[in-house]
């Protein structure tokens, strides 16, 4: 495998660089996007089937900011609302790629050998896979719903995740203080939940949040194509396939402003986490491109 | 050893130094180096490593990355008007300095030939960019020893001594007047480390001008005219190598000197400061047996020594 | 090199047939029931018994499997049940359009990303290397389907230069190659603008990290040419590792392929797969998905020789 290694540690890693003041500005973002999700309902109530008639397919003006959509639902808020589904919907699915993640990486880096091999060929085998194919197939046999949305993102996005744990694990079973843990006569489980875990945790979290981005993505081009979320569960991408029927008409800001929340969401988390996987070491670095 | 009676001069160094800006910090790489050397005159810079003796050779060729600043002046006489390589612009150093009238023996071969390509390639693109496209590569190769079948191999197919060979072919190929090998010895066992040396003196026979960069005394030893000692960023001790061996009059020198397997084998004590961080006075003051008061200020040269206590004067 | 990727290759396909194979098995959808289509709601139970015991549904999963697989191998992709037509023929009409599509946009990040991701690298730090990063940068960020609805917007709505969607005109009989060709230019554009950004970030990294390379130094200071040194040194060694970006890339060009073919309405795979996963047309999405996974890991041999020709320190070895 020289040749394997030779080429992988050539592959140099993208990261964004953002300076001080960028970061501030994305962690305002973000503070700011939460909040919104989290509190919208009682700050700007909404009903979704609120249909009006009488202003669809208005332009952008000081009532509707982004707009009004082609049944005359205001689009800023509906974005408001999309986002919150798309952000929570992302937080779980990315939570349930870290567990499978967290569970194939913990089996491979603490039995390693055979099993540990094994599982590995297994990584390999999804990550040559094309995902968004591999997710529509997955969602398509489930029929679209919100759980299967869920588990299209958790069974194609758990790859990093359980590369990261199974290193991590491994090196750590060669430092010398798991060795007196183990002397010491402490059991299996015991060095793994109180040894191991408080390492490997925050390397998680950090995966966790990186995976957000790509989960609201998965969710998001999934709802485009008509294959993700319910309509009554509207997210970002359910928004900008509805707006591609108005585009046509006419009406180009149905989806600009849900496009423009998502690309916005996106930079911020990426420089956030930027900053946050510099003091993490090299090995966690390169797994975790972003 | 050989005695050269130095008549012209081939590159005149005045004042140079070199500043690296890195984030917080400042390296202090090169500071007022002033050194001239002869047509036929081998001079050997000698340092540790890390005392900014291979930025010397970067800063010759107009080849420091984009975060160094360089003052002073570096004259390269020769044929046609001299050219201050430390001011002349990028297309002047590509087109008629650097390999015509300057040329580099790397560090490390092994990095520095491109992995991709045969010896043989790497020769012809050479000769052919000097106009000498009707030298062949195979004599060349034969002047450092390399038979025409060597040719062929790659880089990594290369022993280290090939490749220091081939790395030397390259550099003699342009049939530069000057040429600055640094630390061409390093990782060579001592038959190619004495193969390598004559290369180079015979080259200065030929009438070239040579700076040998190296940590290496013994080398300096074998083949110098002159001797530079270099010691955080300057140079501590610039004298003829025959009186320079007879009694180095720099304590930095005559502990280096000391420090060789064959005299008392004694290391120097303490370590060599930061570069990011030296003091104001003499950078050896902390680790000499003889420092005084006054080593607090920079000493001035004084007949090749740039000391307040040279050891000749106690002698 | 070549028998190892093949090693691999095998039993990749192997375990993406048993997977898929095992979720088109765990699905809740009734086969038999989907191939009979409306007619299902007038069949009687005897009916669908029928069809049943015909496919074979009620036997044990590896017997299916075998069956499934035997099948394949014998070039039996099965019947989509979606398009009621065999699966090859949904294959063969549609298959070259994707292909078309991503090969074309692949042709078009390769060469964009090398003049423009060696120019920034060369003039490093400057306005135009701060410009095409931060550009990048914001690329990355806009999911691709968006990307192409705002093309739309601006170059087929707005100034009317291009057509929105479809693979000729309308009222055009035949198909005709300049026809295609214009029809093809924004989706190609908005594959290759989505899928630019990586490569040309990573020829810049890349690049502006081989120029202070130990060999390209020892170039310039034998006084090479400026262009010698950087096509015969510097991009030739800093390039190596794109070989193999390509093929690890792959995956992701096809599914930016699926969402664009979708937003412009083209003919290609793309649409089918979501009318299969619609119609939950597990034969048609299994073909696809195994046929797209074969390419994948056909083209990633093909960048693995393409490294060993152009890299005398990796050698065929096996």
């Amino acid at each position: 495998m020289a040749e394997l290694t030779l080429r992988r540690t050539r592959l140099p890693r993208l990261r964004l660089r953002p300076g001080r003041l960028g970061v501030t500005i994305a962690t305002t973002v973000l503070v700011l996007a939460v909040a919104a999700c989290l509190f919208a309902p009682l700050l700007w109530p909404l009903d979704q089937s609120a249909v009006n008639l009488a202003r669809i397919r208005l332009a952008p003006s000081w009532a509707h900011p982004a707009g009004t959509d082609d049944l005359g639902r205001d689009v800023a808020h509906r974005t408001l609302y999309g986002l919150r589904v798309s952000l929570l919907v992302g937080a779980v699915a990315a939570l349930v790629a870290t567990v499978i993640g967290g569970i194939v990486g913990g089996i491979a880096g603490t039995l390693g050998g055979r099993v540990d091999r094994l599982l590995m060929r297994i990584v390999d085998t999804v990550a040559a896979l094309p995902h968004l194919l591999l997710g529509i197939f997955i969602v398509a046999m489930l029929r679209p719903s919100l759980g299967a949305v869920i588990l299209s993102v958790g069974l194609t996005h758990w790859l990093s995740t359980a590369r990261i744990v199974r290193s991590e694990l491994l090196s750590l079973r060669t430092r010398p203080f798991i060795d007196a843990a183990i002397s010491g006569g402490a059991g299996r489980l015991r060095v793994l939940t109180r040894h191991l875990l408080p390492h490997v945790l925050p390397k998680l979290a950090l995966a966790t949040t990186l995976m957000v981005p790509h989960a609201v993505w998965h969710e998001t081009a999934l709802s485009f194509l008509g294959l993700g979320l319910p309509p009554h569960l509207a997210s970002l991408g359910n928004m900008i396939n509805d707006g591609q029927g108005s585009l046509l008409t006419g009406a180009w800001w149905a989806s600009l402003m849900p496009g423009l929340v998502i690309v916005i969401v996106t930079l911020a988390l990426a420089a956030v986490v930027a900053r946050w996987r510099d003091r993490l070491d090299p090995r966690v670095r390169a797994e975790l491109q972003l | 050893m050989t005695t050269t009676v130095c008549t012209s001069t081939m590159l005149a160094i005045s004042d140079l130094t070199v500043r690296f800006r890195l984030p917080g910090a400042i390296v202090h790489a090169v500071t007022a180096i002033s050194l001239t050397v002869a047509p036929g005159e081998l001079l050997a810079v000698v340092g540790e490593s890390g005392c900014g003796k291979s930025v010397l050779a970067h800063a010759l060729l107009g080849l420091l990355p984009a975060n160094a600043t360089v003052s002073g002046t570096a004259l390269l006489h020769g044929d046609g008007a001299p050219v201050d390589l430390l001011a002349a612009d990028e297309k002047t150093m590509a087109r008629t300095v650097r390999g015509r009238r300057v040329g580099l023996v790397p560090q490390s071969p092994a990095t520095a030939l491109t992995p991709v390509r045969t010896g043989r390639h790497l020769l012809q693109e050479t000769l052919r960019a000097h106009s000498r496209a009707r030298t062949d590569a195979e004599t060349v190769a034969a002047g450092v020893g390399l038979a025409p079948a060597d040719l062929d191999l790659y880089p990594h197919e290369l022993s280290g001594g090939m490749a220091q060979r081939l790395a030397t072919a390259l550099a003699l190929a342009p049939d530069p007047p000057l040429l600055l090998a640094d630390e061409p010895t390093s990782g060579l066992d001592r038959p190619l480390v004495d193969a390598t040396l004559d290369l180079l003196r015979a080259r200065c026979d030929d009438g070239a001008a040579v700076i040998l960069i190296t940590h290496d005394l013994a080398a300096a030893e074998r083949v110098a005219d002159t001797v530079a000692v270099m010691y955080a960023s300057r140079i501590v001790e610039h004298r003829p190598a025959l009186e320079f061996f007879a009694g180095p009059r720099h304590p930095y020198a005559h502990a280096l000197l000391d420090a060789l397997p064959d005299r008392s084998f004694a290391p120097i004590p303490g370590h060599p400061p930061m570069l990011t961080d030296l003091p104001a006075g003499c950078a050896f003051a902390p680790r000499c047996p003889y420092a005084s008061i006054d080593c607090g200020t920079q000493p001035s040269r004084d007949r090749g020594v740039a000391c307040h206590h040279p050891m000749g004067a106690r002698l | 090199m070549v028998r190892r990727r093949l090693l691999v290759a095998v039993p990749v396909l192997i375990a993406t047939s048993i997977g898929m194979f095992l979720l088109g098995a765990a699905s809740p959808i009734d086969p038999a029931k989907q191939y009979a289509g409306a007619a299902a709601f007038t069949a009687t139970s005897e009916n669908l018994d029928q069809i049943r015991a015909n496919w074979g549904v009620d036997d044990p999963l590896p017997v299916q499997y075998a069956r499934w697989v035997g099948n394949l191998l014998q070039g039996d992709l099965g019947w989509s049940t979606s398009r009621h037509e065999p699966v090859t023929a949904v294959l063969g009409a549609r298959a070259g359009w994707t292909l078309l599509l991503v090969s074309t946009a692949l042709a078009v990040v390769l060469v964009s990303s090398l003049v423009l991701g060696t120019l920034a690298a060369y003039r490093r730090g400057g306005l135009f290397d701060r410009g095409l990063r931060a550009a990048a940068y914001a690329v990355e960020a806009m999911p691709v389907f968006w990307l192409g609805l705002a093309a739309i917007a601006v170059f087929a709505l707005s100034l009317g230069w291009l057509p929105a969607g479809g693979l000729t005109e309308v009222t055009a009989t035949t198909t005709s190659a300049a026809d295609v060709a214009r029809h093809l230019i924004l989706p190609v554009g908005v594959l290759a603008v989505s899928q630019a950004p990586w490569f040309l970030l990573f020829v810049r990294d890349s690049v502006a990290e081989s120029l202070r390379d130990d060999h390209v130094l020892a170039a310039k200071a034998r006084g090479l040419p400026g262009r010698t040194v950087l096509f015969g040194h510097a991009l030739r060694t800093a390039l190596l590792p794109f070989l193999t970006l390509i093929g690890t890339h792959l995956p992701e060009l096809v599914g930016g392929a699926v969402l664009v073919e979708t937003v412009f309405s083209l003919p290609g795979l793309g649409a089918v797969t979501v009318q299969a996963a619609l119609g939950s047309d597990f034969p048609l999405l299994a073909a696809i998905t195994l046929v797209t996974t074969a390419v994948v890991l056909t083209a990633n041999l093909l960048t693995d020789l393409a490294y060993t020709a152009a890299d005398p320190r990796v050698r065929l070895d096996g």
